[in-house]
């Protein structure tokens, strides 16, 4: 059906909104990544790239982007088990405590990160750990591993239990079970949780700034700089940390494709 | 005759206060094709739980040949069955599908591919389609690839929990002759459960009808079709006219005042009983129209309200002047003549009346 006039006027209105609003802010920083001056100024008078080559030069840029990928990985691998396992906890198996275990799970999430930071804090300052990349890693999963069941969960709600039943029927064990028929079909939810575990710690700022100690993560060196001693490699490592998630994306669309197409298609005569 | 093959003795099932299975005895033998017929909610999905072993027993036993199988789990039961919804795995391909309980046990990759190509054409399925994805195959192969992923298993007793409840009426009917065909083919123990009576009856050695978690009867398809053990079972077999009536000093009085019995009904050789209630049954296809002078063994004066075509049979109904309807049912040829709302005279013979005790 195609929309009436009026609507498809609404329609392009509507978008221009939403990229002016989501996407015209990162233009900005893009456009102040290459210019030359040390100082954001418009129109741009010299166009350079130098800022790119002292970014990946930089030592400290260096080590933050290697405590915020350590950090990620490490959530998104995590996030992506406990994932799986909450999920069928979540969505697939009944037990007496479902209910109360399906709104404790999703607390973390609605709780301002700030609060839940501090509260972090101050309890590892209690166990008597100092905090660092490490204790932020905890910080990331206590609200990522939360979002990462939800995300499996949807896939574990849409899948008919029959199938793991016949599988036991035909003599599989628990584990054979698992290995044979539960993984393979929530993979799919297990992968879009890992992706969105990693861009969620990738990017995040609140609970890294309270729990990393003397570490840094690269948004909290952006931050840093930000608010004292501004250096023109701000904007550059803003664009190199969107580019790297970007990459990211795709090559998570990309698996997601490749699953589709494997399914779609069939696999070739073996 | 030999030992059954199943046996289940006083199996009872609880959840919480409600009883779902109060006790039930049942002997399958070798070979049969034994079908379980039961309305939604008389406890059918329960029973054949149990015997697969999804759910557990509260009490009772059941027993293959001469081993307890009661507290084994279900995948140590040498028993498989074919799920309402077939659950085949929609990530792996027909012959993943079908070769998965072979590779459970350990068969080496090159003999399972054999056996799946085996099963491929004893269900008439092409060889092609061992690559093939479950996504890609209609209705009526997956139907067959769940059949084949179950010979696979080659169980001892293979289960059935109403396949083809989700087929359209053509491709059913096709299915459950080649169910049958397979059944004779495999020599193979069959279970069968459905609410569809008419299923198990083209099916089935025989047929057992569950209600309300007890069996009303276990018997072959004519025994249950021509002499049901209540009104509930005969009302559950299709189309049935029933009349009520007590015995009083020794002869029937039908609760229906029109009912005329041109016998004295000692003389009729029926089945009655000495006092208490009774039930005559008779069929629609045995209730004819009588023209002038033609009488019968029991007759009725009405008026014919609607006629409906059932393909090669029509369907009369009949209003009696109790405000009563009959069912008839003739084949075209014997098509009744008159228009709608013509006084007719419908007579039935004890031949082919059946009685049904008690109330």
């Amino acid at each position: 059906m195609t929309p009436a006039r009026s609507t498809r006027i609404v329609l392009v209105l509507y978008a221009l909104v939403v990229i002016a609003i989501l996407y015209l802010p990162l233009v900005s920083v893009g456009f102040a990544s290459v210019s030359r001056a040390r100082y954001l100024t418009f129109p741009i008078a010299d166009y350079s790239f130098r800022w790119y080559a002292e970014a990946l030069a930089s030592e400290t840029v260096r080590a933050n982007t290697l405590i915020s990928l350590r950090i990620a990985a490490v959530v998104t691998v995590v996030s992506m088990v406990a994932g799986f396992f909450g999920a069928l906890a979540f969505a697939r198996y009944q037990w007496r405590y479902r209910p109360l275990f399906q709104k404790l799970i999703l607390l973390p999430i609605f709780f301002p990160q700030a609060v839940l930071g501090l509260a972090l804090l101050i309890w590892f300052n209690a166990l008597g750990i100092t905090p660092s990349w490490k204790t932020a890693i905890v910080a990331h999963l206590v609200w990522i591993a939360p979002i990462a069941t939800l995300i499996v969960a949807i896939r574990a709600y849409s899948f008919d239990p029959a199938l793991e039943e016949a599988a036991r029927d035909m003599g599989a064990s628990t584990f054979t079970v698992l290995r044979e028929v539960t993984l393979p079909l929530l993979m799919p939810g297990v992968v879009s949780a890992g992706l969105f575990a990693f861009l969620l710690s990738w990017g995040n700022f609140p609970l890294s700034l309270f729990t990393t100690g003397a570490d840094a993560t690269l948004p909290e060196w952006l931050y840093a700089r930000m608010v004292s001693g501004y250096a023109p490699l701000v904007p550059t490592v803003g664009m190199l940390s969107v580019a790297a998630s970007f990459v990211l994306l795709l090559a998570g669309l990309a698996l997601h494709r490749a699953f589709a197409r494997r399914r779609a298609r069939g696999p070739a005569e073996e | 005759m030999p030992a059954p093959i199943l046996r289940l003795q006083g199996v009872t099932k609880r959840f919480g206060s409600f009883t779902a299975l109060k006790g039930i005895d049942l002997e399958i033998e070798e070979g049969e094709f034994f079908t379980i017929v039961g309305p939604s909610g008389s406890g059918k999905s329960t029973l054949i739980r149990l015997l697969v072993g999804m759910e557990d027993l509260t009490e009772g036993a059941i027993w293959l040949r001469d081993r307890r199988i009661d507290q084994v789990p279900a995948n140590r039961r040498p028993t498989c069955m074919v799920f309402q919804s077939l659950a085949l795995f929609p990530h792996m391909t027909v012959g993943q599908n079908i070769e998965f309980p072979l590779k459970i046990r350990g068969v080496a990759a090159e003999r399972r591919r054999e056996r799946a190509l085996e099963l491929l054409e004893l269900l008439r399925l092409p060889r092609n389609y061992h690559a093939r994805r479950i996504q890609q195959c209609s209705g009526g192969e997956r139907q067959r690839v769940a059949l084949a992923r179950a010979l696979a298993f080659d169980p001892e007793i293979l289960f059935f929990d109403e396949p083809l409840s989700a087929l359209d009426y053509r491709l059913r009917k096709t299915l459950e002759k080649e169910l049958k065909d397979l059944h004779a083919r495999t020599g193979k123990t069959f279970v069968y459960i459905t609410h569809s009576l008419e299923e198990a009856m083209v099916m089935s050695d025989r047929i057992a009808i569950l209600r309300a978690g007890r069996f009303e009867q276990i018997a072959t398809a004519d025994e249950i079709y021509a002499r049901p053990s209540s009104r509930f079972v005969a009302e559950f077999m299709g189309e049935v006219n029933l009349f009520g009536g007590r015995l009083s000093e020794g002869a029937f009085q039908p609760e229906e005042p029109g009912l005329r019995m041109a016998r004295d009904p000692a003389a009729l050789g029926l089945d009655l009983p000495e006092a208490g209630a009774a039930t005559i049954m008779v069929r629609p296809e045995f209730l004819r129209f009588l023209n002038g002078g033609e009488t019968a063994d029991f007759v009725l004066a009405g008026r014919m309200i609607e006629q409906y075509a059932l393909g090669s049979r029509l369907q009369y109904e009949v209003e009696l002047p109790s405000g009563r309807h009959l069912t008839v049912e003739k084949l075209r040829e014997d098509a009744f003549a008159g228009p709608r709302g013509s006084e007719v005279e419908v007579g039935f013979d004890a031949d082919h009346v059946h009685v049904i005790r008690g109330d």
